[in-house]
């Protein structure tokens, strides 16, 4: 664009001035003239044509909506306005100006004198024309009566007497009768053309001022000789006269200076015309150059501004990392600046709070993992009651799939009614401290706590709850000991006095007594005496399971110990068939402890037996795979009564029995053997197939 | 509607310019070409009146260049004709205020005449014009003899030579008139 515009602006000067020169008289670029002016039109026309092309374009970009266009636009028209004005004021004046000035070259006085001078020039010829046509009617007049020979001598006479150049007498057919000249060189004088013989014949006259090559000029005059007999032809005479040298150049000279004026005056419309199309172009290409500048500057303008508005959507588009160039050093240079700097302070902003967000992800997602490894259950709820946030311990405890009562209020939930309720009725109280509540979910204890959320973080309510089943069952246990152990010393204390007073009585009386007293303090002291001895087995026993001694663990083998035990009870009624799995690892145990819970178990079933047909226990031992390196499970299943369903339950309690003698301690103890040694023990009826029933108790020990 | 208006701008101009080219105001008759024994000879008579423009100058002393232009051609069927021979001759019109003549130069030779229509009668007549050498055309060969009258604006003052840009008043010219020809026979043929 720059260099087209450079290009056409050049070649349109050189034309120009070539244009100039062409129009000042210089021949070198006269016959070149119309080619000069079609050149300076043509760059003018593609100047115009770039112009008008810049404004397509910037209209295009202004429809387009480029940024920096209307600037552009702007700047257009401002220089384009400075250029256009003076530009079109110089051209008017110029023009007027010229019109005015080649106006009054013209003159009527001068037109008039000049005029006047090549009229004087002619009235003088027709003057001396006239005078010779005078002097040729006198010479005819004179040689109407001359004939023959002395024609010529006449003539020579006349010539003389009326002192004319040449006399020439002709016949009607032009031939030459004869001549006379007053210089004897030239001996054949000008012959008169056939047509000014014709017009002699037919007017009685032929005159005629002739031009001779450059300069010099001829007066001819025919006039016919009349004869004086009718027989004789009409002669002609001709006689010419070469007019005054001096007269002549002068005539000439006025004429030419007529001439050169006349043409002046003819061409001055083109001349002005010339000046004016010269001008024309010189001003078209002036003008178009200066737009076609003006619009090179105003892009140069705003230039920066566009560059300034892509960094500023870059921005916006959220890409910090556009710097927009510094081109210039003055004021958009320094917004350009500065606007670099802001965009820098944004990035760095940006990535600070970056920053701060991934640091505040990270802290979420150690409270959210805390929270889902948290043992205990906890809900969320908003101010709306609504519930938010679970974790997964929560659905674990509740045994129910919470996800989907996420965003439910408590009150709509179709499940988990007491919970629900437990929520709702705590929830109207409005209660801003911390409550507790313990429900019963069937046979599991479940505490919650609740507590509401400060109203800055927008409020809402957090509960938090466990299953206690296991604590309860473990104080249950404690508080049993303790009483155990009281009990024990308190029930003990006093039989030892009881059975020596009961002693002492036989001993002191069963001499003075006979017969049925005798016999009668003999049996009341032997009852005393057992009863107390069965009370304080009784007590014993009850210590025994209050005061159970802390293991002592060490590794042993499963199955030696239940081959020993079993041995014990080889009876002819019963079928104790005994599965062992071989290669059994060894457990960790208290082999007195252990050997007493298979005893009790043994003893429990040998009870169930009692009156069943065909009795038969089943002890079985087996390695069972498991995550801490598997257990070893110990199985003792009989066929006997099995537990009555309504206390299967709590048959783990002390003095809970269905025996008529016994503690009801057996399985208590068990449950606790077991406990000590972090194993497992189930019970269960086996399921009834046939008509035979039965227990199977099962006992999982970990290994070491 | 700046691209439209320049449309029409353009349109406008070239309507014009054609306009003025087609101004033909000589018409020319009897034109012919004779081959003589060594020579072709060009005849021809040009009838035309000068605008009243071109009168108003001439009266007023301003000379008038005419052309007479000959061109032969040889017609080629597989390319632009070839041009064997151009001549030219130049003929001024003047007019002599003074003794109110109108004189018809060519070279160093004049004729006066005391009208107008003499003068044009003749200078529009050709007669005799020995155009080319005989021995430059071939024998027995079809040839194109090609020959007009026109104004030299090209000589006229250059005020008027920008008139003549613009306006028909100053074009004054003749068509090609085309008198196709066979040569003849080579001369030493001809007894």
């Amino acid at each position: 664009m720059t260099y087209v515009l450079i290009t056409s602006a050049a070649l349109g000067g050189i034309l120009l001035f070539l244009l100039a020169a062409a129009s000042a008289n210089t021949p070198l670029f006269a016959e070149h003239y119309p080619l000069l002016l079609a050149l300076n039109a043509a760059i003018s026309t593609a100047l115009l044509a770039l112009v008008v092309y810049q404004l397509v374009v910037l209209a295009r970009q202004r429809r387009a909506k480029v940024f920096g266009s209307l600037l552009t636009f702007r700047l257009l028209v401002m220089f384009a306005i400075i250029a256009v004005l003076p530009g079109a004021l110089v051209y008017t004046v110029s023009v007027q100006f010229l019109a005015k000035s080649i106006e009054s070259w013209f003159d009527v006085r001068v037109d008039k004198a000049l005029e006047g001078g090549v009229s004087l020039g002619r009235a003088a010829l027709e003057a001396m024309l006239s005078d010779l046509v005078r002097k040729a009617d006198s010479m005819a007049l004179d040689l109407s009566g001359v004939k023959g020979p002395q024609q010529t001598k006449a003539l020579g006479r006349l010539r003389e007497q009326a002192g004319v150049d040449d006399a020439l007498l002709l016949t009607p057919g032009g031939s030459v009768l004869s001549s006379a000249s007053r210089e004897a060189a030239t001996l054949v004088p000008s012959m008169p053309p056939a047509k000014a013989l014709r017009q002699a014949r037919s007017t009685r006259s032929y005159t005629a001022i002739e031009p001779q090559g450059d300069h010099g000029m001829l007066l001819r005059v025919i006039v016919p000789v009349d004869s004086l007999s009718l027989s004789e032809e009409t002669r002609l005479l001709q006689i010419t006269n070469s007019v005054p040298q001096s007269l002549a150049d002068q005539s000439e000279s006025v004429q030419s200076v007529y001439h050169a004026y006349k043409e002046l005056s003819l061409s001055r419309h083109g001349l002005r015309n010339i000046y004016i199309l010269t001008l024309t172009l010189t001003l078209l290409l002036a003008l178009f150059s200066a737009i076609a500048l003006a619009f090179l500057l105003s892009r140069k303008l705003s230039q920066p501004l566009a560059v300034l508005a892509e960094g500023t959507q870059a921005v916006a588009r959220g890409d910090f990392s556009r710097r927009a160039k510094v081109t210039s050093r003055d004021e958009l240079g320094v917004l350009t600046q500065s606007f670099n700097s802001m965009t820098e302070q944004l990035d760095e902003a940006r990535s600070t709070a970056e920053a701060n967000h991934r640091q505040l992800e990270i802290a979420k997602g150690y409270l959210e993992n805390l929270l889902a490894n948290l043992s205990a259950g906890v809900l969320v709820f908003d101010s709306a009651h609504v519930l938010r946030m679970i974790n997964h311990a929560a659905g674990n405890i509740l045994q129910e799939n919470l996800e989907m009562l996420l965003g439910t209020r408590p009150g709509s939930w179709t499940k988990l009614s007491e919970v629900a309720e437990t929520l709702c009725e705590q929830f109207s109280k409005q209660l801003a401290g911390v409550w507790q509540r313990q429900i019963e979910l069937g046979d599991r204890v479940i505490v919650l706590r609740g507590s509401a959320l400060p109203a800055t973080t927008g409020g809402g309510d957090v509960v938090v709850f466990d299953d206690i089943t296991q604590l309860i069952a473990a104080q249950r246990a404690t508080a049993w000991s303790e009483v155990a152990r009281r009990l024990a010393h308190e029930i003990k204390n006093p039989l030892t006095p009881i059975q020596l007073s009961a002693e002492r009585l036989q001993a002191k009386l069963a001499s003075r007594l006979t017969g049925e007293d005798a016999l009668a303090l003999h049996r009341s002291t032997q009852t005393i005496v057992a009863q107390v001895n069965a009370m304080k087995n009784m007590v014993d026993d009850f210590r025994e399971y209050a005061r159970t001694p802390s293991p002592a663990l060490e590794p042993l083998n499963i199955n030696d110990l239940l081959g020993e035990v079993l041995a014990l009870y080889e009876q002819s009624d019963l079928v104790v068939r005994a599965q062992f799995e071989t290669g059994l690892p060894a457990v960790l145990g208290d082999r007195n402890q252990l050997r007493q819970v298979v005893h009790n178990l043994l003893q429990n079933s040998l009870d169930a037996l009692a009156g069943i047909p065909a009795p038969h226990i089943e002890v079985s031992t087996s390695f069972v795979a498991g995550p801490a390196g598997g257990q070893v499970r110990l199985m003792i299943s009989d066929n006997g009564t099995g537990f009555p369903e309504a206390i299967i339950q709590r048959v783990f309690e002390p003095y809970v029995t269905t025996k008529n003698k016994g503690t009801g301690l057996g399985l208590a103890i068990v449950k606790k053997i077991v406990d000590e040694h972090h194993g497992n023990i189930t019970i269960a009826n086996r399921p009834d197939h046939g008509g035979e029933r039965g227990a199977t108790v099962s006992i999982s020990l970990p290994l070491p | 509607m700046l691209r439209r208006s320049l449309l029409l701008l353009t349109f406008v101009a070239i309507v014009v310019i054609s306009g003025d080219l087609i101004a033909t105001v000589i018409k020319a008759n009897n034109v012919s070409v004779e081959q003589s024994e060594n020579a072709l000879v060009v005849e021809g008579d040009f009838r035309f009146e000068l605008s009243p423009r071109l009168e108003e100058a001439l009266n007023h002393g301003v000379p008038l260049y005419f052309t007479v232009e000959f061109e032969l051609l040889r017609p080629r069927w597989y390319w632009f004709d070839e041009k064997v021979a151009s001549e030219t001759r130049t003929l001024r019109l003047a007019y002599h205020t003074l003794s109110r003549q109108y004189r018809v130069s060519r070279g160093a030779l004049y004729q006066n005449f005391p009208t107008l229509e003499e003068a044009l009668r003749t200078l529009g007549t050709v007669r005799g014009w020995i155009v080319v050498e005989g021995d430059r055309l071939s024998p027995e060969e079809g040839y194109v003899a090609m020959l007009r009258l026109r104004l030299d604006t090209a000589q006229l003052p250059k005020p008027f030579q920008v008139s003549a840009l613009t306006s028909s008043e100053w074009v004054l010219a003749s068509d090609w008139v085309r008198v196709p020809f066979r040569s003849k026979a080579s001369g030493s043929a001809i007894p």
